[in-house]
This record gives C-alpha cells, structure tokens and sequence, in this order.
C-alpha cells in the first residue's frame, strides 16, 4: 500500500491522464452495453406490456367472407396462440414530418376502441383537453406536430386536417417503419372519415404466436393462404421479427459506432498504461533495486502496481458510468424520436458489472504484461548504474554524417529512442485517423450532400411519384410526356411478393430499370431485362445461400413462378428483403390495379401546383400523389441528425483523446529526460530549441500513422460501415471517400498535435541547468 | 598584464529552503583572469558549485552583478544566457553527464553545431581534439556507457572544448573517477590549460587543486583566502608544500 501511495504521488499528472482516458473508455463502454443489453430489450417489455401481437395484418375489405377465411385460417394453426380482429379504414398517407413528410400506409383506428383492444393495444404517452382530432405515434411528436396544432394529412387523393389531441405508443403500428402506421382518431373524426369515402374499409388482425420467433414464417404462410383464398384482396402485413428490427435501426447503427469507439479508446488507454509502466520501470531501476534487495518479491511489486493501476481504474470507472447515467437522459432523448418507443431509464446492474469486470479484467492482464521486466531486475546491477534498456546497436541519425538542421536530427535521434513511445502514438494515431475518415465519409454522403446515403439506403430518388389506376396509365402517361414541367417520367411501383420456401419480398418493378435514376440499384450483377428474371436482395441472398444463376420460386395472388437470378439489389426499405422483376415479370404472378410512376421534375418547378394540376386533369383515378424528396427528407431526418450527433461526438473525442494520449507521453517524456534537457540547456540549447525538438520527435510516427491510417481506412471504411448497416439489408457500401476532407483532417490533426505538444512541452521552461548540481 | 575575464561585485545567491532563506554566497567581489588556472576550494556546502556555476551563466545571482567578456551577464534572460554559455563557456561535470542515448562523438557534435555552422570545421576540431585526449575512433562510436569512466570524462572534455570556450568550468571532474583515471583527467586538463586554455576548477582534493595557478578558498559563502602558485611543474614539491600551508591556515 505504501508502494503504491508512493507511485501515485509521484506520477500525479500520468494518473490524471489514464484516469481520464479510463472514464471516456467507461462511459462508452457502459453506454453500449445499455444500449445493447437493455434497449431493445425494451421493446419486449413494451411489446408484453402492450400484449402486442407477433403478426399485424391488414386487408382492404370487410366482407363476412373474408372474415371467416382469416378465422379458419388461424384456428387450424397449431402456432395461433390468440388473435383479435376488427374494422379499420386503410389507405395510403402522408403528413408533415421534420421538414419533410411521412407516407405510409395509414391504419386508422377509433382512439377508444385501439387503447382496450385485447392484442396490440395502444397506450396515450401525451394527452389534451382537446375532444376532436388525432392522436398520432410518438415517433411523429416534432415542432410541427406539437399537441394543439393543427396538421393535414394527406389520405389517398384527399387532405384532412386533424387537431393533434395527443401522442400514442404501439409497438407494431407506431411507425413507417413497420410498413403501416396506426393513427387514432376521436370517434367523430373517426366517423366523418368512414361516411367522407376517402380511406379504405379494412379488417385489422392482431394475431400472438405461440412462438414469436416464428412470426416471420408464420406471416409467409398466412400470406400465401390468403393470397390464394383472397387473390383479389390489397393486404399489408408486418411480423415480431422484421419490426423488432426495424425500429432498431438507428439504436443498431448508434450502439456500433458507440461499442467501436469504447473498444478503441480501451486499447488506447492499456497501450497507454503498457507505456507508462515500462517507463516508470525504466526511471525507477534504483528504486526497485533497492526494495528487491530490502526482500520484496517480484510478486509484491507487479501486486503494488496492480493496486495501482486497478484502483484508479475502478475510481475512473465508477465516475464514467455515472456520466453516462447522467449523459443518457440526452441520447435517450434523441432516441426515442428515432424508435418512438418510450423509455425509461433506470439502474443496470449487469452493464455495471460488465464494464467494470471488462476493463478491471484488461487492465489487470496489461499490468501483469507490461511488468514482467520487474522480474528479471538484478537488485545489484540495478543499484549500481541501472538496467540497460536502450539499445545500442545502432546510432541512428549520426551526426557526423547528418546534414538535416541539428534539432531536426536531435528530434529524430528521440523519435528512434522512444518505440514504446512511438508504438501509443501509432495506435492512437490510427484510432484517431478511423474516426476521421468516418467523420468525413459521413459529412460527406450524409449531411452535406445526402444522396450517396439516400439512393444506398431508400434505394430510388425523384422528385414525384404519382400513384394511377391501371386503366388510365396510357393516357396519365401520354399527358405527362408532353407536360413541360416534366423531365422523365418511369413506372417504378413495390407490391408484395412471396419467396416460395422462403420470405415476404418487397417487389420493385420497373418497365425499363435502365430509365432509373439510381444508377446502383444492383450492386451485383445486372437489373433484370425479361419477364423471367429478377435481381434479389444481397443481404436476403447471403441467407439463404442464393447465388446469381439460382431460380428461385415467386408467388403472387395465389400463382407461382420460376426466375432466374441474374443481380443483386440493396436498401433498406424491408431490411433488405426486396428483389427487383420487371412489369411483364410481375403480370406472370399477378395483376397490377394501381401503379405508380415516379417523375423528375424541371428545377424551379411548383411541386404542389403541378400535382394539383394533374389531379384536376385525372380527377378520380389518381391515388396518391407523392412529394418524394420531403418524404425522403422526412425520414431520413432522424438518421441525419443522429449522425450530426455522432460526428460531433466522435471529432470531440478525437481531440479529447488526442489531448490527454499527448499529456501522458509528454509528461513522461519531460519526467524521463529531466536530466538530459538540462545537459542541452547547460551546453547552451534554449528552452525554443528544446521545444521544437520535443514535439517534432512526435512528428515521424504521427505522420507515418496518420498518412497509413487515412489511407487505410479510406479503403476499408466501407466494408466496416457495411458490418454495421448489415442488419439493414447494406451489404456492400459504395459511400465516395471525400479526399480532400481527408487530406485535411490529416493536416489538422497533424498541426493539432504539434502546437499541443508544444505547448504541454513548455514546463521545459522550468527545467534549470542548475538542477545538474549535485552534492551541495 | 593579465587580462580580466570575469568579474564579480557584491555577488550573492540565496535560496529558499523548507522556508528558510539560506545565504550560499555572500557580496563576493572576484576578478578572474585570461588563461589561468583557477581552482575553487572549499569544504562541503561552502557554495563552490554555486559559484562556478554563476560565474558560468548557468544560475543568476540573488543579488550582485558578473560581468563575462566584456557583458554584464548577471541581468540576461535564460535563453540569453544559453546562447551565451554555447559561445562563451565549456563544461566538465563530475557525474560527466554524457546524453546516454547518443554517441561519444554524438555528444560532441551537438555542442559542437549549436554554435557553429560550419560542419566540417567542427567534425575537424572534434577529430583533433579526441586524438589529444587520446580517444580512439572505436571509442568515439561506443555510447556513454560502454565507456570507462576515464574515457567518459575525457570526452567530456571533448565536449567542453569544442566551441573554443573563453573559459572551460570544471565542477570536481575527478571526483566519481579513481585515481589512475583522475590522474588522466588532470593531465589533459594541464595540458590545455597549458595550450592556453582559461580553466575554472572546483575541487575538494589536493592532489587536484595543485594543478591551478590561483587557488581560491571558499567558506560559508565567502572567499577567505587566495594562494598563487605559478604555472604547473610535475614533481614541484615546493609547490606542494606552499598549498598544504595554505590549506592549513584556511582551516581545511
């Protein structure tokens, strides 16, 4: 104990540093193994609490028959372990959302009758006074959606307004995401909106298995029944599986980028105790010598450093877990806009205990590593003139033959005396370097300039989109080639399909996928040319083992077909269950009532005058006219702002680590070179000299490790970016590295590093020659 | 007439310690002159090491003014009296203070560029002096602790001479040596002395001292005494005599 006093007093400023270095790698630590461990875990609770059902399905049509075929279809199976079936009104919607819009397949559902239904019941999060309009999903609760506001929603070809009441949580209605999106409304509205036509009457099934994690199989074979049963019937389903994931997305996509930069901060932190031990070790050879010839065992010293290191390690993260509790309330915040599922926060026993037992456990086994040296220190060797720890094989830099400036040539003589030293900086340097290329790639694809990210994840980008009955598409079409406002017009229409012995796909259709505006629509192989071809999602094919030149077996309304594989596709639309046919490939399973064609647009154009236009000119056999760039805005708000979120975080913890990695090996740096600075300084070096010396024997290995860093990762950043968007269908990522921003960050960081290190070097300035006095 | 070459007036120094003010040297008023043999004497704490290394530029005075050359050193900045010591001064420690991590001729070189520019003169000027001191080329390779301690004090006088310093300051440079080493580390700084060298030596040994030709003797931060002996002859024992009488009455 009286060791390990000794040791903290003495490296008082090194302490700081790992102990800071520790809490930043805690605080992370701790708040990926909540977001992990309990986050989602969340939606369980809610889901049970909620009595949520494991297979939501929507039919647009009430008729007795379609009732009794649902019934008997559930009662013969054996997974049926409840279901409960009423009316809806059904039809496709949109509102205003984060500056964008939402659009959906809107469920709407008499407020009363959703908050007591016996399977999927809603729960009110915010209530009013207000006795007529819309309670909407928590997800939606914005500044334009504030309760008391009114808002219009737009349901088929006609536009409402609704007076927000208040806020509702549903776990398997309560977002886009989940491929409908329940919206309650007070009896009146309810009634008003059944009399007024504008939405569908649908039948709404909650079904609970017996099994949840069946929900995705069990839902195919409920589709493919009904489609069989009910060819003619528009249905819209979701599973447990497929929107437990989904409204995941951004706490999976968070978590990831959280547990990479706690597991990088962690190695730098042990790299950074490593170091610190074998210096200390090196500067206390007398010291050490002197206890192993008093009788203190190897055991003994490796154990005080132990105490040490452990000690200020728990201290550090017991203060980094506490941050993060007092830090979460912020995240929870931004998440929960993003899942719309509440949450609330509570202690975590387990992620405590992990997170202490996991950098206890690695601190620990890099003490015992780094402290080896302790044992093979011969007390009397040591006593006299100390272990030789540098070697002298090789002079580097001889001056003799050296023509760079002698502080140059000094600085590099310190550089290639200091591995240990050279080897933090390395691992620091290429953390830090993965963070700025992350930063950049990010900055670039998703907040300057969204396109990259929009046509990787929605998969399709235009201005209009622009939704026709089947029997006026030739006219719609030939009015809208000679509209002037219009640049291209193309059908680009989803329905669901069924892979035979597999999957619920979402089928893109296309007459000509060549007319497309996303020119990576397949990132494998080729878009599909005829009616028996088709391009599968990539992610679905690494599931399932499916190859380009596979045939797989697709059903639609009740008919089978065979197509070959010839590409695969990417987004993230239906977790990266979709495939691609085209029109004459669909018409072989099924018929198309409605279609809908996506527009570009000439720049400057009207968006809401033209589609008002074209519902004037098509009145009745429009469906839906669609602004397709605010949807898209609207929804890839939340991934937007989530990643300001974390560039910011993660430039902050660069500069933060950056700051104290550079504290640590400075001050041990100025504490190992006391004496030899003062030789400099007697033989005549100013405390300028010495300083510019000491930060550019930082420079080689900082420019060395940054330059391979940025490199590196440039190159390898979008296979790891597409580890974490795997789960979302991303297989392969095509984000454009943004040189420039790279080149940059390197030369700031670079320049960053410099002034700091010569501004932490200038205790120099207090090193005095005279210090060299010895004996009076 | 010998030229002055530093010159004290009302020198002090003090410093703080646990407190209490201690007064290490005391209004000393001393002349130094150009290619002397000057020999600092003193029991232990009697502010030897205080003093050369204020005379040097190494520390400032408390109180008091050194004038060096000509300038007024005493009211310089740090910085300025680093450059004037790369100029101006040499240096011989008794713990010789080689930098570990480089090479013998290393440690010479970067004294040795920090003040002149010109390379291949200094890389000469270093050649011949290791060849004086009787440094052989190996030895120039070797670092500091592949080195005896003879060897390592030479080259540290190597080190100490290579920018021609008006004055080479020699802080006990045979006190962590034995006394064959010692012996080689005198030789070769009579020698230089002889070559014309100005030296200022502290020591506590007499075998040392008689290789001055002025030797001061320093007590409780004051000079109490000073014995001129005339230029070093081996084997003088008059001159040996001449010291121990003056020791003697110095108290030592």
């Amino acid at each position: 104990m009286l060791l390990v006093r000794s040791n903290l007093r003495k490296s008082r400023g090194q302490t700081i540093s790992i102990l800071v270095l520790m809490l930043l790698a805690s605080f992370l630590l701790n708040l990926w193994l909540m977001l992990t461990l309990d986050y989602k875990e969340n939606f369980v609770r809610c889901h049970e609490r909620l009595n949520g059902e494991h297979v939501a399905l929507v039919i647009d049509r009430r008729p007795q028959k379609v009732r009794s075929c649902l019934t008997q279809l559930l009662e013969a199976d054996d997974c049926t372990e409840e279901f409960y079936l009423d009316d809806a009104l059904e039809m496709v919607g949109s509102f205003s959302y984060h500056q964008g819009e939402v659009n959906s397949e809107l469920i709407f559902l008499p407020k009363e009758k959703a908050l007591v239904r016996p399977i999927g019941a809603a729960e009110l999060v915010a209530d009013s006074d207000y006795d007529s309009g819309v309670y909407l999903p928590l997800l939606y609760r914005s500044s334009e959606t504030e309760i008391g506001k009114t808002i219009e929603i737009a349901i088929g070809s006609q536009t409402r307004s609704y007076v927000v009441c208040g806020f509702f949580n549903s776990t398997m209605t309560g977002s886009h995401n989940c491929g409908m999106c329940a919206v309650l409304l007070t009896e009146d509205c309810y009634q008003e909106l059944a009399q007024s036509g504008a939405a569908s009457e649908a039948a709404f099934l909650s079904v609970r298995l017996k099994t949840p994690s069946e929900s995705e199989a069990f839902r195919g074979r409920l589709m493919e029944r009904l489609s069989q049963e009910e060819p003619e019937a528009r249905t819209i389903s979701n599973d447990y599986a497929m929107v437990s994931q989904s409204r995941y997305i951004s706490q999976m996509i968070c978590s990831g980028i959280v547990s990479a930069a706690s597991l990088f901060l962690l190695l730098i932190a042990l790299v950074v105790i490593a170091s610190n031990i074998a210096g200390d070790i090196r500067e206390n050879m007398k010291n050490l010598g002197a206890l192993k010839a008093i009788g203190y065992t190897k055991r003994q010293l490796i154990t005080s450093l132990q105490m040490q290191f452990l000690g200020s390690t728990i201290l550090a993260a017991l203060f980094g877990i506490l941050i993060s509790y007092l830090l979460f309330p912020v995240l929870n915040e931004g998440m929960i806009s993003q899942t719309g599922i509440p949450y609330e926060i509570h202690f975590l026993f387990l992620p405590f205990l992990l997170t202490l037992g996991i950098l206890s456990a690695a601190v620990s086994l890099v003490v015992w590593f780094a402290a080896r040296g302790i044992g093979r220190i011969e007390p009397i060797v040591a006593l006299r003139q100390g272990m030789q720890t540098h070697s002298f094989k090789r002079n580097h830099v001889p001056l003799e033959q050296s023509f760079l400036p002698l502080t140059f040539a000094l600085a590099l003589k310190m550089f290639f005396a200091g591995v240990k030293q050279n080897l933090t900086i390395c691992i620091t340097m290429l953390v830090l370097s993965l963070m700025a290329v992350f930063s950049g790639v990010m900055a670039s694809n998703m907040i300057a300039d969204q396109t990259p990210f929009l046509n990787m994840i929605v998969g399709e980008m235009a201005d209009s989109c622009i939704n026709v009955s089947q029997q006026s598409e030739e006219a719609f079409l030939a009015q809208m080639r000679r509209e002037q406002a219009v640049e291209k017009v193309y059908l680009y229409n989803s329905v669901g399909v069924r892979h035979v012995g597999g999957a619920e796909l979402m089928a893109t259709m296309a007459d000509d996928f060549s007319l497309v505006n996303n020119t990576q629509i397949c990132v494998k192989g080729r878009v599909p040319k005829y009616e028996n071809e088709t391009a599968i999602g990539i992610k679905y094919a690494k599931e399932t083992g499916l190859v380009i030149g596979d045939e797989i077996t697709l059903a639609a309304e009740g008919r089978q077909q065979k197509y070959l594989i010839t590409g695969f596709t990417q987004n993230s639309n239906n977790l990266g269950k979709d495939c691609l046919l085209t029109r004459e490939g669909y018409q072989r399973m099924g018929t198309l009532q409605n279609v809908s064609f996506y527009l570009n647009l000439k720049e400057g154009t009207d968006m809401d005058a033209f589609h008002q236009s074209v519902q004037e000119q098509f009145s009745g056999q429009l469906h839906a006219t669609l602004n397709v760039r605010a949807i898209i805005e609207g929804s890839s708000y939340v991934y937007v702002s989530l990643m300001k979120m974390i560039v910011f975080a993660m430039l902050l913890l660069s500069v933060l680590v950056m700051a104290f990695v550079l504290h640590l090996l400075v001050k041990m740096m100025l504490q190992r070179r006391k004496q030899e600075y003062g030789i400099l300084k007697s033989l005549g070096f100013t405390t300028g000299q010495l300083i510019l010396q000491t930060a550019l024997c930082f420079m080689p290995a900082m420019a060395v490790s940054l330059a391979v860093g940025l490199v590196g990762w440039s190159f390898l950043i979008n296979p790891l970016m597409a580890l974490f968007l795997q789960e979302i269908g991303i297989v392969i990522c095509m984000f454009r590295v943004p040189a420039g921003w790279v080149a940059l960050s390197g030369v700031c960081l670079l320049t960053f590093a410099f002034l700091l290190v010569c501004l932490l070097s200038q205790k120099i300035r207090k090193i005095a020659p005279r210090s060299l006095l010895a004996g009076e | 007439m010998k030229e002055i070459l530093i010159k004290t007036e009302s020198l002090s120094k003090s410093f703080s310690s646990g407190g209490v003010m201690q007064h290490v040297l005391k209004n000393i008023d001393l002349k130094l002159y150009q290619g002397d043999f000057t020999v600092i004497m003193g029991a232990s704490g009697a502010g030897k090491s205080t003093l050369l290394y204020a005379l040097s530029g190494m520390d400032t005075p408390t109180l008091g003014t050194i004038t060096f050359a000509g300038q007024v050193i005493s009211g310089f900045s740090a910085d300025a009296l680093a450059v004037f010591r790369r100029r101006h001064c040499g240096f011989v420690f008794q713990q010789i203070y080689l930098i570990e991590t480089m090479s013998v001729i290393d440690n010479v070189l970067s004294a040795g560029y920090l003040a002149n520019k010109d390379r291949r003169a200094v890389i000469a000027r270093a050649k011949e002096l290791f060849a004086s001191v009787g440094l052989s080329e190996a030895v120039q390779k070797k670092f500091p602790v592949q080195l005896s301690g003879g060897e390592a004090q030479r080259a540290g006088i190597v080190r100490g001479l290579i920018n021609q310093p008006e004055v080479l300051f020699a802080d006990e440079p045979t006190g962590a040596l034995n006394s064959a080493t010692g012996l080689e580390v005198l030789n070769t700084l009579t020698r230089c002395n002889q070559q014309g060298q100005s030296i200022v030596m502290v020591t506590h040994d007499m075998r040392s001292a008689r290789r001055g030709n002025r030797i001061l003797y320093l007590k409780d931060g004051v000079i109490l005494g000073e014995c001129n002996l005339g230029a070093y002859v081996h084997g003088d024992e008059a001159r040996h005599q001449e010291l121990s009488a003056f020791l003697t009455e110095m108290g030592w």
